[in-house]
C-alpha cells in the first residue's frame, strides 16, 4: 500500500500535467500494492515484471477515469485495475501444465501428507517449502479462485477488503473460497492417489 | 472446519513465515514505465491531431466539390467563373 506520507490527490494532478518526476514518484508509491496482486496471481518471477509493467501503464491511460469515480481511494481503484489485468493475462495463458508428486521437494511432500492425513504432526521443514508448496498448489486453480485463497490465506485479508480489492460481493467472495478450498483438498488427494499408484 | 481445513490453514501459516519477497521495483523499471506511458500519451495526441487533420481536409474536398457544382452550368455558357469562387477554387486546389 502506498505510504501514508504521499499525497496521491497532488502526485495525481502533477502527473496529469505530464511531470514525470510526478509519475516515477506514483509508481514508486503503487509497485509494493501491484507487485503483491501480480505474485498472487502468477508464481513464476520471470513473467511478474511484465504484468507489473502493463498494469501501469494501463494506470497511465486510464487516470481521467479515475478522476470521474471520486470517494474511492487510488489504492482499491488500482488494485482492480491489477487484478484485472491479472486475471486477463492468465485466461490469456491457458491452463497450467499438470502438477505431479515427482515435481516436490521431500519437504514438500511432507506437507502434503499433513494436509492429507491430518493425524500426523506437521512436518518441521523450513517454511519456504510451505510456501512452495501452498504456491504449487495454487497455481493448478482458476485464476479467480487462486486470487481469493492467496488474498485470504497467504495474505490474511477478510473478505471484506477481497470485496473491496476485486470488486466482487462479500457473498461471491464466500463461495469462491469455499469451492477453492473443497478443489484444493480435492488436487492434493488426486496429486497423493497418482503417486500410490506410481509407486506399484 | 473439515480437517483438511484446518491442516491447510496450518501450512498457509508456515507458508506466511516465510521471507518476503522484495517489493521494491526492479533498476530501471521505474524509469522504463514512466517513459513508455509519456509516449504514448505524446502518440495518442498525434493521432487527435491527425484525425481532426484529416476531417479538415475532408470538408474542404466537400466545398470544393459544391463549388464547382455550382459553378458547372455557367461554364457551359462561356461564361467565366464568378472571380470569388474562382479565387477560393484556385486557392484550395494550390493547397492540396
Amino acid at each position: 500500500m502506498a505510504s501514508s506520507e504521499f499525497d496521491s490527490a497532488q502526485c495525481l494532478e502533477r502527473v496529469r500535467q505530464h511531470d514525470q518526476d510526478a509519475a516515477v514518484a506514483l509508481v514508486k508509491a503503487l509497485y509494493p500494492l501491484v507487485i503483491r496482486i501480480v505474485r498472487s496471481h502468477c508464481p513464476r518471477r520471470s513473467d511478474e515484471e511484465d504484468l507489473a509493467q502493463e498494469i501501469f501503464l494501463k494506470l497511465f491511460s486510464r487516470l481521467d477515469q479515475y478522476e470521474a469515480r471520486t470517494g474511492i481511494p487510488l489504492e482499491h481503484w488500482v488494485s482492480r485495475l491489477a487484478v484485472r489485468t491479472c486475471l486477463d493475462a492468465l485466461r490469456a495463458k491457458g491452463r497450467r501444465p499438470e502438477l505431479r508428486m515427482g515435481d516436490l521437494s521431500e519437504d514438500q511432500r511432507a506437507w502434503l501428507e499433513f494436509m492429507i492425513a491430518a493425524e500426523i504432526a506437521p512436518p518441521d521443514s523450513a517454511a519456504v517449502s510451505a510456501r512452495e508448496l501452498v504456491e504449487n498448489l495454487l497455481s493448478q486453480l482458476p485464476p479467480e479462485d487462486r486470487l481469493v485463497i492467496s488474498l485470504l490465506d497467504l495474505e490474511e485479508k477478510s473478505v471484506k477488503e477481497i470485496g473491496k480489492i476485486t470488486g466482487w460481493s462479500v457473498s461471491l467472495v464466500k463461495v469462491r473460497a469455499f469451492r477453492a478450498r473443497r478443489k484444493l483438498r480435492q488436487l492434493a488427494e488426486a496429486l497423493k492417489r497418482a503417486n500410490h499408484y506410481d509407486e506399484f | 472446519m473439515t480437517s483438511f481445513d484446518a491442516s491447510w490453514q496450518a501450512c498457509a501459516a508456515r507458508a506466511r513465515q516465510a521471507p518476503t519477497r522484495e517489493e521494491t521495483p526492479p533498476c530501471g523499471f521505474t524509469g522504463r514505465v514512466v517513459a513508455r506511458a509519456f509516449a504514448r500519451n505524446e502518440a495518442g495526441q498525434a493521432e487527435v491531431f491527425g484525425q481532426l487533420a484529416f476531417r479538415m481536409l475532408a470538408g474542404a474536398v466537400a466545398l470544393l466539390i459544391v463549388c464547382a457544382l455550382l459553378e458547372a452550368p455557367h461554364l457551359r455558357g462561356s461564361r467565366p467563373l464568378e472571380t470569388g469562387v474562382e479565387n477560393a477554387v484556385a486557392e484550395l486546389v494550390w493547397s492540396l
